[in-house]
């Protein structure tokens, strides 16, 4: 009985304790890195809102951003491979990019049909800045390391328009 | 005077504006993201790292028909249970010709599942957040978006994986040969 009683109390406390850690990692998680990152972004849109920078911002970009062409020329643009890996850290370029297309789009200036696709074209780089580290993540060898980085760059030029255009067919019917 | 106060009020209203979207995502966002978090975490922990790795195994191996599971369902299972960075150590149940390809899979998903789960990169929410938060201002379905946005990013990641195999295996034999 005792026996019993005891393996409740322990599994219970278990999942309790599981529960509660879960909870402390997301909020750790907020307060570290989404709240301050949310921060910077909302102070980029009211500046974006509240100036004359947003409409220069917005010609600028309303040519790429409104035609499946323009989204494309973005695209490969970032997918360069001397380009891309200065793009890629902290995702920090998309992010921003995907803030100001996102403004011109509540603003009316870049039709919504576009936002897929869009989040394609503005992220070929993914990752290009990390290869070298998520190779050894996985325990690849130095030689698969050496040749699968120019391999995942050379990739992404084929691989980022092919994107949009992904992006684009699933945007059908939105 | 006029001119002075006139220049105070703008700059101020850059920062009510900025402030007012703050709240506007502090209510609207941190809170489903907190509880969403916990549960995912919780059930991450609930299932286990053995019952994962089992998994892994299976699906990582050789040969065309497991491309597919490979290079769509194993980033997803990575980056879902594992989150980003810790997704890409995964790669080590593959085979050593197979890792390039796996990791840019797995990193070109980690966007793509923070529209409906965005537990997997929240260091990395704006990608998704900032283009979703423009539909949402008017009146667009984000849900619907980011329901494709997740599917048109495993197609996505099948199609990168399929390619970097093909020019790596190129570069490779290229390498020995020279």
């Amino acid at each position: 009985m005792q026996a019993l009683i005891e393996k409740i109390g322990r599994s219970v406390g278990g999942v309790v304790g599981t529960l509660f850690q879960a909870g402390r990692d997301a909020v750790d998680l907020c307060l570290k890195t989404i709240i301050p990152f949310m921060a910077f972004v909302t102070f980029v849109i009211g500046l974006i809102l509240e100036t004359g920078v947003g409409d220069a911002i917005a010609n600028g970009i309303k040519g790429f951003s409104s035609s499946l062409g323009g989204l494309m020329i973005v695209c490969i643009i970032c997918a360069i491979p001397l380009l891309s890996p200065l793009l890629g850290p902290g995702a920090v370029i998309a992010q921003i990019v995907g803030v100001l297309i996102g403004t011109e789009i509540g603003r009316g200036n870049i039709d919504p049909s576009m936002a897929l696709p869009a989040l394609f074209a503005i992220n070929p780089q993914v990752g290009c800045d990390f290869v070298p580290v998520g190779l050894a993540l996985g325990e690849a060898e130095p030689k698969t390391v050496e040749v699968g980085v120019p391999a995942v760059l050379t990739s992404r030029m084929i691989t980022g328009p092919i994107s949009v255009v992904v992006g684009y067919l699933f945007a059908l019917g939105l | 005077m006029d001119a002075l106060v006139a220049g105070a009020e703008a700059f101020i209203q850059v920062f009510r504006t900025a402030a007012d979207v703050f709240v506007g995502f502090t209510t609207g966002i941190i809170p489903i993201v907190v509880v969403f978090l916990t549960a995912v975490n919780a059930t991450v922990n609930f299932i286990g790292k053995e019952r994962v790795e089992g998994f892994a195994k299976w699906a990582s191996q050789e040969g065309w028909i497991y491309m597919p599971v490979r290079y769509t369902l194993l980033p997803f299972v990575a980056v879902f249970m594992l989150t980003n960075p810790v997704c890409y150590t995964f790669g080590t149940f593959l085979p050593e010709k197979h890792k390039p390809a796996f990791y840019d899979a797995a990193v070109s998903f980690v966007h793509p599942i923070t529209g409906i789960f965005p537990h997997a990169n929240g260091g990395e929410l704006f990608v998704w957040l900032g283009i979703a938060a423009g539909v949402e201002a008017i009146g667009g379905n984000t849900t619907a978006l980011a329901v494709r946005y997740l599917l048109a990013g495993l197609v996505v990641i099948l199609i990168r994986g399929i390619v970097t195999d093909i020019i790596y295996g190129i570069m490779v034999s290229r390498k020995e040969n020279a």
